[in-house]
């Protein structure tokens, strides 16, 4: 029973897969045609060019109008540069064949390789998926409760000039006070803008022809108004895109293994610390306890419970960032008065306490970086004799 | 002064930061434009932006000779608007004839209502939805409610009516008059119990926002004429509603989501599943290497996570062994967490191992450009796909500035520890070879690393006294 079903399953997929190709090429960004694919099948080398351009927009991180990622640039860039731009991403990303490496630069060979690299990338992740959620109308006000979308994504590449020179130290003060006044200018914006969105969101209750949405958001008054004001053609278009926020970007670090080597000696360190302060409580503990009865072992087990549940919980704060039901990317924010109870939709209060958690988690490797930092400066003034050091009050 | 190239990394990556936090901002602004602008017409009196509004809103925005309405309105307004949503839920038993019973007996109501200045309300005749009446707004807010000039004459009708009952006497009947035309799209039966705007510029909503409130005496002039349009443009006027378009593309949209979500749970799902694992599978076999399929992505932001979980564990180990246990229980329980947190430790150091042989074996590629190395607690799963947005529910102003407040604060943090990683791996070298200004240079490094620049320490010289 089941072979025949699998026959019937793929001589309905063979019947399909035509169609699957058409809307496959409909739908992925400057799309080739079912043609090319075919072509490539073969290997021809006609279909390469095309197939280059489509990794290089399915790479390449999709900026609001679906440009390519450099805005800067006014054309798109050249063949080799989308080539090797392809190449490098695609390694990044771990793809294990080594022909793709090998294909030259010009984009004139490789269509089959570069049909499997994107059968690859569409059988790793939910590829399809992802650009859509990168291109769509975004209706609502949204807000991205993690940042990993926007982390995939780099900021705008701004050419910069650098200063060559050697600057003082007091330059790196000053930029440092900077970016302290930005976050605090920025903080201030984003409470007036929350204000405002809050009225915006009362006036329009009751507006929305979606009940459980209830009200509009600023995309869709935007609309209503200027649908009023004959525009209503056009405000679909303006609909903004991307509501996401860049993330900071740091530029290429150029001592990529530093940071390798320096984990795994503060991970034996910890290891060294922890080893010799558990062994000798254990052996005293065993010594004391050694006599015990078996009314002790229910209350061993107990607290074996409890202390693994803490270490799970300790696990969880680095490894997931502390919520595993946290949802993924943009929520659209519905103002409700309606209780806790039932409805679909993520309660602001929950959102809150676990941002609470992570930003104690944050908290505490910051602290304990400048920790370390306090240690290591006060071993080096130490060495020199004859100063006093005054650490600033406030602590 | 410091060396060049050292300069050159620190400069640029605190640069970074700056265009981050400056990119932000614009968005930022960029939707403080678009909000002020949108309320602007609302609340004329309230905007400090003192911009000349375009022509198509003047005639939406009398300015009110009172001034901005005080919470206590606001929350009658609220009150209010609850009244005609439970308006609405009874309405919804009124079969689509009553349509017809509406214009005329609001066309009816409303030459009652201009010939006199009655307390009695409005009350159309034979509708079912007199059975509204039991709902019953606050009565402060008949003086208060009245449109501007450039309202919806259907709305000046409603609020007519209001106001004219509300002057005579303190009866609080609204419902019948406004309950026709404020009702929220929600109910979706009817056209007419849809919203929609009736004239240009005029881009009010369900209810009235406050500074468009006027004395009344302004309306009754207006009635006879609300009459009249009334009676012709009933069906589709008098309501608040989203473009047609809009709402079509919008049912389209969201069910088209929900197809697309409720695709995935399919059994089909199950062997595509499969067969994209054996796919995977294969070209790794056939690609010549070992391979673990680990990025160098992933790598560096795993070697980055166990960081972050080296410094937690740090930090709960000095927590217990600074704590002093009271009794046996506690004891036993320092002492497993310690053995607990040694047995992670491992767990860690061998994960570290794993990835760099993965690393090595591999010959990774070198970062692409721009891309970041890795957050500090990244998210866990990428494997859930971004379907059609979740909802947030947030229930006040405040809930939702400290929402936002609290995103902020992460996203400073991630930054804040990027840039301590970053200034410690340059800085502390050159606090190790001594050279000219050491002083001044170990000061300056202490205040940027140990206090975020915020503060500074003071060296003094030892001298003997002599």
């Amino acid at each position: 029973m089941g072979r025949r079903r699998r026959r019937v399953d793929r001589g309905a997929a063979v019947g399909a897969l035509p169609e699957a190709i058409a809307a496959l090429s409909r739908t992925l960004p400057a799309g080739p045609s079912p043609e090319i694919f075919r072509r490539a099948k073969f290997d021809r080398p006609e279909a390469a060019p095309a197939l280059w351009q489509l990794l290089f927009r399915v790479l390449s991180p999709l900026s609001a109008d679906g440009a390519s990622a450099s805005p800067a640039q006014g054309e798109p860039p050249s063949t080799e540069a989308q080539v090797r731009a392809v190449k490098s991403e695609l390694r990044s990303q771990g793809y294990p064949r080594q022909a793709l490496a090998q294909l030259p630069e010009d984009g004139s060979q490789g269509s089959r390789e570069l049909l499997l690299a994107l059968a690859w990338l569409l059988a790793r992740g939910p590829l399809l998926e992802r650009l859509l959620a990168q291109t769509r109308v975004r209706l609502g006000d949204e807000i991205p409760l993690c940042e990993c979308e926007a982390l995939a994504r780099p900021g705008p590449p701004v050419p910069r000039v650098e200063a060559d020179g050697p600057v003082d130290i007091r330059h790196l003060q000053w930029l440092m006070g900077k970016l302290r006044f930005q976050w605090r200018k920025l903080i201030t914006s984003q409470q007036e803008q929350c204000a405002l969105l809050g009225k915006i969101h009362s006036y329009t209750r009751g507006c929305h022809s979606d009940r459980s949405l209830g009200h509009l958001s600023v995309a869709e008054t935007e609309l209503l108004r200027d649908a009023e004001g004959g525009q209503q053609d056009t405000v679909l278009g303006t609909c903004p895109p991307e509501a996401s926020q860049p993330t900071f970007v740091p530029r290429i670090p150029e001592r990529g293994a530093g940071e390798w080597e320096l984990v795994a000696r503060e991970l034996q360190a910890l290891q060294e610390e922890l080893r010799g302060a558990a062994e000798p409580r254990r052996a005293a503990w065993e010594a004391r306890v050694g006599g015990w009865g078996p009314e002790w072992s229910a209350v061993q087990r107990a607290s074996r419970e409890a202390v693994g549940l803490e270490l799970a919980a300790l696990q969880r704060a680095w490894e997931r960032g502390g919520a595993a039901a946290q949802p993924h990317g943009p929520c659209r924010l519905v103002k409700s008065d309606a209780g806790a109870s039932g409805g679909p939709g993520l309660r602001a209060a929950q959102v809150i306490e676990v941002l609470r958690s992570r930003e104690a988690c944050l908290e505490a490797v910051l602290c304990q970086l400048q920790r370390q930092c306090r240690q290591e400066l006060a071993r080096l003034a130490g060495a020199l004799p004859g100063l006093i050091w005054i650490l600033p009050p406030g602590r | 002064m410091l060396p060049a190239d050292c300069s050159r990394r620190l400069v640029a990556e605190l640069r970074d930061a700056l265009d981050a936090c400056a990119e932000r901002q614009r968005q930022l602004e960029r939707s403080l434009r678009v909000s002020r602008r949108l309320l602007r017409t609302w609340e004329p009196a309230e905007t400090p932006a003192p911009q000349p509004t375009p022509a198509p809103e003047t005639s939406g925005e009398a300015p009110s000779p009172e001034s901005t309405p005080s919470s206590q309105d606001l929350k009658e307004l609220e009150l209010l608007t609850q009244a005609l949503e439970k308006a609405v839920r009874v309405r919804k038993g009124i079969s689509k004839t009553g349509e017809r019973h509406k214009a005329l007996s609001l066309k009816s109501g409303s030459a009652a209502t201009s010939a006199t200045t009655a307390s009695a309300p409005s009350r159309p005749s034979g509708q079912a939805s007199c059975r509204v009446s039991e709902t019953k707004p606050p009565r402060g807010i008949q003086q208060t409610v009245v449109p501007a000039r450039g309202l919806p004459e259907s709305r000046l009708l409603s609020v007519g009516d209001r106001t004219h009952m509300g002057r005579g006497s303190r009866a609080t009947k609204p419902g019948p008059g406004p309950r026709d035309q404020q009702i929220p799209p929600s109910a979706a039966l009817q056209a007419p119990e849809a919203f929609t705007l009736k004239e240009k510029g005029a881009d009010v909503d369900c209810w009235l926002p406050q500074p468009l409130w006027k004395p009344c005496s302004g309306l009754e002039g207006g009635s006879p004429q609300s009459a009249a349009s009334l009676s012709t443009g009933f069906p589709d006027r008098i309501l608040l509603r989203l473009p047609m378009a809009y709402r079509k593309a919008a049912s389209r949209n969201s069910r088209l989501w929900a197809q697309l979500s409720s695709a995935q749970t399919s059994d089909s799902m199950d062997a595509a599943a499969t067969a994209k694992t054996q796919f995977l599978q294969k070209m790794q076999m056939t690609s010549g290497g070992p391979g673990s399929g680990l990025s160098a992505a992933a790598v560096e932001a795993e070697v980055g996570l166990l960081r972050t979980a080296c410094l937690l564990l740090r930090r709960r180990m000095e927590e217990v062994l600074s704590a002093d246990p009271a009794d046996c229980m506690q004891e036993y329980r320092c002492l497993l967490t310690l053995e607990g947190l040694q047995a992670i430790t491992e767990q860690c150091l061998h994960r570290l191992q794993e990835l760099r042989a993965a690393v090595v074996g591999r010959q990774l590629g070198p970062w692409p450009v721009g891309r970041r190395p890795g957050a500090s607690l990244p998210c866990g799963g990428g494997t859930d796909p971004l379907w059609s947005p979740q909802l947030l529910l947030y229930s006040s102003t405040q809930e939702l500035q400290t929402l936002e407040a609290l995103r902020l604060r992460l996203a400073m943090l991630d930054q804040q520890i990027h840039l301590e990683k970053v200034l410690m791996a340059e800085l502390l070298p050159l606090v190790g070879t001594q050279g000219p200004h050491w002083l001044a240079l170990c000061r300056a490094v202490h205040s940027l690393l140990c206090e975020g620049g915020e503060r500074f320490l003071t060296v003094l010289r030892d001298e003997p006294a002599d």
